[in-house]
C-alpha cells in the first residue's frame, strides 16, 4: 500500500504565560492511500493538535515545532512557505471541523462559501462558480440546491450544514481529508446520515480520511486502523479489529471498559478510569499512564516503553507486552 | 402495587414566540416509581429538558398535573412551594456553567441550608458540608477552593454534592455526563449509581447517548417533538422497540465493536426534525415515518400499553 502521509516524530508545544505545554510528544504514523485512520483520545490529548499541524493551521507563535517532519507525498510540509501551504490547502489537504455553526461564516451565502476557494485559486467565472456550488451541494445530497445556495448558515440545520462542511472541503477533491469530530455536535440519527455520506464520498473520489473522535462506536464504524492517543503520544496502534477484539495496552483496555454498550448486559458495571490525564506543563518522564493504571510496574514511572510490534500493524507502547515482562509473569527468573 | 413516586398527567409547556407557539412538551404522561430511575431520550429539541424543569416547575406548565406523593404541585402557593422543592434537585448538564466562580466549593454546596435556613451554627454546617463532599469522592481540603480549580469531573461531583445537600428524594439529571470524557463518564454514572444505593434516590435521568441510559435507567421514555412516542423497561424497550422512531434512533447508535456494527442494518431517517412552531396536531413522526398511513397524518395517537408495561404511541404499533 502506498502511504499519502508520514509523520515523523512530531512535537508541538505551546509557549504560555506559565510556560511550555508539550501538546504533541514525539508522534509518528502513517496514513495510506484509501484508508481510513481513526485518532482516538480524551480531551487535550492532543489529536486536534495533530490534526491541525498537517493543515499548519496552529497559530505560531504560541505553537511551535519542536521536532519532526510531516511528509505528505514523500514532501515536508513543515518547510512550505505560507503562500505553498495556501495552495495545499483545500485542494490537497481538506478539514472538516466539529461546530458547523461556527466554522461557516454567517454572513456569506452557502454558495460563494463553497467555490470560494476554488474562485481564487482557479479563476472560475461566476456561473462557473455557481454550477459547481450545485453539483457539490448534489454530492451531498442537499435538496432544492439552487435555491439552498442563496441562502445563509442560519438557514440550516445542524446536519445540513455540516453537509455543506463536507461539500467545501470536497470541493477540490482532496487527497487527504481531516475530520476533526465531524459528528459530535449532531444527534445519533443525523450521525448516521453524515457518517453514510462520508463513506460515499471516499468510495467515489478515493480519499483517505484521518478521523478525530472520542466516540467509539463511529471508529468502530468508519475507520480501517485506529491510533490511540494519550497525553501526547501514541500508545497503540492497529486494524480496527486488532484494537476492538485485542487490545494490548491497559489505557485502550479502558477506554473500551468505559463506554456503555447497547448490547451490554446492565448489571456489568463499567470500568471508569479513576484520576485524570497529566498536566503537560511538566509531563512525566516515564509513560504517562502511569498513575492510572492499574497493572502499573517500577519501571513505568521512569521510562517511556519502545514500541512492541504484537503483528505487522498493532503495536503497543507499554511495558508489560515486552518480550522480557512477559518472562516476570510466567515465573521465571530474570 | 407500589405507589409512584412522581405522577406526569398530560403536562404541556408552550413558549409564545414570534411567529406562534411553540409547543415544546404536548400531553406527556408517565409515572416514575420509588429508587428506580426514568431515562428520557430524545435529539436536540425534543423538549425533555423542558419536560424535566417543567416536571419539577423551574417553569410554570401550560397546563396538567404533577403529583408528587400524591399532591399536586401545580396548585401550590408560592411559599408551600418553597418547602416542596426541598424534595426534589437538579444536576445541570454544563459543570462549567452551573457554579457560581465566586464562591468557595463550601459556599456553593452549603447555599441551599441558607436559602432553606437550615443550620444557623457554622461548624454544624460546615460538619455537613464535608461530609456531603466525602460522599461524592472529595474532600476537606477542596471546600475552601474555587470552581476553576477543579476539573469538569470534579465539578460535577460539586454539583452532586449540592443537589445532595437537602437529602432530597428526587433529583432530576440533566445530561449530566455530556460534558465530560469518556473515561471521566464511567465515574460520574458510578458514583450516581452508587448514591442511589446507598440514599435511596429516585432519578429522572436526561442524555441523548442512548446507551448510557439503557445502561443506567430501569425505564426509559422516548420523546420526538413534544411528544412521548414509547415507554418501556430498558430491556424491552432496547431488545423490542416498537414505535418507527425509536427503532430508528436505536439502530443509529454506533456499537463499538467492528464486527458487530458492520453487520447491522442502519434505518437512516430521511430529512430533518420538523419545527415544533405551531405544529399540526397529528402523529409528529408521521412526515419521516416509513410506515405511515392516512390517519398518521390526521390524528395523533395517543399512548397505549401494548404489552405489558409497554407503552406506544403509535397508529400501528400493533402491525409492527
Amino acid at each position: 500500500m502506498e502511504k499519502l502521509l508520514e509523520v515523523k516524530d512530531l512535537a508541538v508545544s505551546f509557549q504560555t504565560f506559565f510556560g511550555e505545554v508539550e501538546a504533541v510528544r514525539g508522534v509518528s504514523f502513517h496514513v495510506n492511500k484509501k484508508e481510513t485512520v481513526a485518532l482516538v483520545g480524551e480531551s487535550g490529548c492532543g489529536k486536534s493538535v495533530t490534526a491541525s499541524s498537517i493543515m499548519q493551521l496552529l497559530p505560531m507563535p504560541p505553537a511551535f515545532y519542536k521536532s519532526g517532519q510531516i511528509l505528505f507525498e514523500g514532501e515536508d510540509i513543515i518547510k512550505k512557505s505560507e503562500k505553498e501551504m495556501q495552495q495545499i490547502r483545500g485542494s490537497q489537504i481538506s478539514m472538516i471541523f466539529q461546530d458547523p455553526m461556527t466554522s461557516l461564516n454567517p454572513t456569506m451565502k452557502i454558495g460563494k462559501q463553497i467555490v470560494e476557494g476554488l474562485v481564487k485559486n482557479k479563476k472560475l467565472s461566476p456561473s462557473e462558480a455557481e454550477k459547481k456550488a450545485i453539483d457539490m451541494l448534489n454530492l451531498v445530497s442537499v435538496p432544492q440546491p439552487e435555491k439552498r445556495i442563496k441562502q445563509y448558515p442560519h438557514e440550516f440545520s445542524g446536519g445540513m450544514r455540516q453537509r455543506v462542511m463536507i461539500a467545501i472541503a470536497m470541493v477540490s477533491n482532496p487527497k487527504l481529508l481531516i475530520a476533526d469530530e465531524p459528528t459530535t455536535a449532531l444527534d445519533v440519527t443525523v450521525q448516521a446520515q453524515i457518517l453514510d455520506l462520508m463513506k460515499e464520498i471516499q468510495n467515489q473520489f478515493d480519499t483517505s480520511i484521518i478521523l478525530i473522535t472520542h466516540d467509539l462506536g463511529v471508529v468502530a464504524d468508519m475507520s480501517d486502523r485506529v491510533i490511540v492517543m494519550y497525553a501526547g503520544q501514541l500508545m497503540e496502534e492497529g486494524t480496527v479489529y486488532e484494537i476492538f477484539k485485542n487490545p494490548k495496552h491497559p489505557y485502550t483496555r479502558k477506554l473500551l471498559g468505559s463506554v456503555p454498550r447497547l448490547d451490554m448486559d446492565r448489571s456489568e458495571s463499567l470500568h471508569s478510569i479513576e484520576g485524570t490525564p497529566p498536566d503537560l506543563y511538566a509531563p512525566p518522564k516515564g509513560c504517562p499512564f502511569f498513575d492510572r493504571c492499574d497493572e502499573a510496574m517500577v519501571i513505568c514511572k521512569e521510562y517511556m516503553p519502545e514500541r512492541e510490534y504484537h503483528t505487522d500493524t498493532h503495536y503497543s507502547c507499554c511495558w508489560l507486552n515486552h518480550p522480557m515482562a512477559k518472562s516476570v509473569a510466567e515465573g521465571s527468573v530474570v | 402495587m407500589v405507589e409512584p413516586l412522581v405522577s406526569v398527567r398530560n403536562i404541556k409547556k408552550y413558549f409564545d414566540v414570534g411567529e406562534g407557539e411553540l409547543k415544546a412538551v404536548d400531553d406527556v404522561s408517565f409515572d416514575i416509581y420509588p429508587k428506580e430511575t426514568f431515562g428520557l431520550v430524545g435529539e436536540s429539541g425534543c423538549g425533555k429538558s423542558t419536560a424535566a424543569r417543567t416536571i419539577i416547575r423551574l417553569y410554570e406548565p401550560t397546563d396538567g398535573q404533577m403529583f408528587f406523593e400524591g399532591v399536586n404541585i401545580y396548585e401550590l402557593s408560592r411559599h408551600e412551594m418553597q418547602d416542596m422543592r426541598r424534595n426534589f434537585q437538579m444536576i445541570f448538564q454544563d459543570p462549567y456553567a452551573s457554579l457560581n466562580p465566586r464562591m468557595t466549593v463550601e459556599e456553593i454546596v452549603s447555599e441551599p441550608f441558607k436559602v432553606h435556613h437550615i443550620y444557623d451554627n457554622s461548624k454544624e454546617r460546615r460538619d455537613r458540608v464535608i461530609q456531603l463532599l466525602e460522599l461524592v469522592g472529595l474532600n476537606e481540603e477542596h471546600s475552601l477552593r474555587f470552581p476553576h480549580e477543579f476539573s469538569g469531573g470534579q465539578r460535577q461531583r460539586i454539583g452532586i454534592a449540592r443537589a445532595l445537600a437537602l437529602n432530597p428524594k428526587f433529583i432530576v439529571c440533566d445530561e449530566p455526563i455530556s460534558a465530560l470524557d469518556v473515561s471521566i463518564q464511567a465515574q460520574v454514572v458510578n458514583l450516581l449509581k452508587r448514591l442511589q444505593d446507598e440514599l435511596g434516590l429516585t432519578y429522572l435521568f436526561i442524555a441523548h447517548d442512548l446507551s448510557m441510559v439503557r445502561y443506567i435507567s430501569d425505564r426509559v421514555g422516548v420523546m420526538y417533538l413534544g411528544h412521548l412516542a414509547e415507554v418501556a423497561s430498558s430491556e424491552e424497550l432496547y431488545d423490542n422497540p416498537i414505535h418507527p422512531y425509536t427503532k430508528a434512533l436505536l439502530s443509529a447508535i454506533p456499537i463499538p465493536d467492528p464486527e458487530i456494527q458492520r453487520s447491522r442494518r442502519r434505518i437512516i431517517l430521511e430529512g430533518d426534525v420538523p419545527s415544533p412552531i405551531n405544529p399540526e396536531d397529528n402523529c409528529r413522526f408521521a412526515d419521516r415515518c416509513p410506515y405511515a398511513i392516512k390517519i398518521c397524518k390526521e390524528v395523533a395517537p395517543e399512548l397505549e400499553e401494548i404489552e405489558k408495561d409497554h407503552f406506544v404511541a403509535c397508529h400501528r404499533a400493533n402491525d409492527m
